[in-house]
């Protein structure tokens, strides 16, 4: 094993506008903001999506089904599918979120040291496998090909498990592009 | 058959198209997004057919051609404008706000990870409110959604 291992302190982040103030949210806002479970304080975060409640709704359904439905992919390599693209795609937020989830289910700080010091060799072969495709499929145009695909197959992944691999990384090509664009990331308190 | 089926060439009958409605929430809750980007019942002032016309340009830049054509279709139903056609071939404009939206929707496909608070002073300037730039960030992060589930399926497809 490395010699160092990287442990990622959580972040805040930040809107680059205004975000919907409950106090003059419309109906639709306040509904829409109701969404995610935590309900007690709304997060800056929903709040600048509730700017625009109707995909603000329709994204969060579909982020939480490819996310969290039962079955398939194992939650840990959609995490791993999750980090590896928001690393691509630059958003640094994502990347520590799922990095940080990856290392609370796996109790181990291996696979996002292996990551953040970009030692991909380091990687056991399924994390490997499914680090280089969420990679490749991140660019654009995808650079992703069937010896990614290949690979995965070789690590035991099946048709229905990939299904759910390419969903978990499609979405951070989502997720990113709204996160890092519509705001920055510091410390948290 | 929905518009991803179409763009990964999938058809009733085949495994894959088989094996993506054994995840219904995922292909139902992707038409949901489709709608609420392209055609949501709040446009907040960007109308159906420059939403068309961006997502084909960000289909283009993902060098999807079949999501690009059907981008493309839909668009030439919806009587676009000159500006709007040459939007979604992905030439540059000189009208403003579409020239600024246009290098937006490039940048943030693109490399997503150079964007930086003033990419979104520049949407402010060229006329941009907030629920605009929260729509158009969706619009732009559904389409490149869209095309990794694409591409995704049909490297799964072949291989």
């Amino acid at each position: 094993m490395s010699v160092k291992s990287v442990r990622l302190k959580p972040l805040t982040w930040h809107p680059h506008i205004a975000p919907v103030s409950l106090e003059e949210a419309t109906a639709e806002q306040l509904e829409a903001m109701k969404v995610t479970p935590s309900a007690k304080k709304v997060s800056d975060y929903v709040r600048t999506l509730a700017h625009d409640p109707e995909s603000y709704v329709a994204r969060t359904v579909l982020f939480n089904a490819i996310m969290y439905a039962e079955g398939g992919l194992p939650r840990l390599d959609r995490e791993l599918g999750a980090l590896s693209a928001s690393i691509v795609n630059g958003c640094r937020y994502c990347a520590v979120v799922h990095a940080r989830q990856h290392s609370s289910l796996t109790k181990s700080d291996d696979v996002v040291t292996a990551l953040y010091l970009q030692q991909p060799e380091n990687l056991p072969q399924r994390e490997q496998a499914i680090d280089s495709f969420a990679r490749n499929l991140s660019y654009t145009p995808s650079k992703a090909t069937n010896e990614d695909m290949t690979a995965l197959r070789a690590v035991g992944l099946g048709d229905a498990e990939i299904l759910d691999l390419i969903h978990a990384i499609a979405i951070f090509g989502w997720a990113n592009r709204l996160m890092h664009v519509l705001g920055y990331s510091s410390p948290a308190a | 058959m929905d518009a991803i089926d179409q763009a990964a060439g999938l058809l009733e009958g085949d495994a894959l198209h088989a094996l993506r409605r054994r995840r219904p929430e995922f292909v139902g809750g992707a038409e949901a997004c489709r709608a609420a980007v392209l055609h949501p019942r709040s446009e907040h002032g960007l109308g159906r057919n420059l939403r068309a016309a961006l997502a084909c340009r960000i289909a283009r830049l993902n060098a999807d051609d079949e999501l690009t054509s059907e981008y493309q279709t839909i668009l030439q139903n919806l009587a676009p404008s000159q500006e709007l056609l040459m939007l979604a071939e992905g030439g540059g404009l000189t009208i403003e706000p579409l020239a600024t939206i246009a290098r937006h929707v490039d940048l943030v496909t693109l490399t997503a990870t150079e964007a930086q608070a003033d990419h979104i002073r520049r949407l402010e300037a060229a006329g941009l409110t907030n629920p605009q730039i929260v729509a158009l960030s969706e619009l732009i992060a559904f389409a490149n959604f869209q095309t990794r589930v694409v591409a995704g399926l049909r490297l799964l497809r072949s291989v």
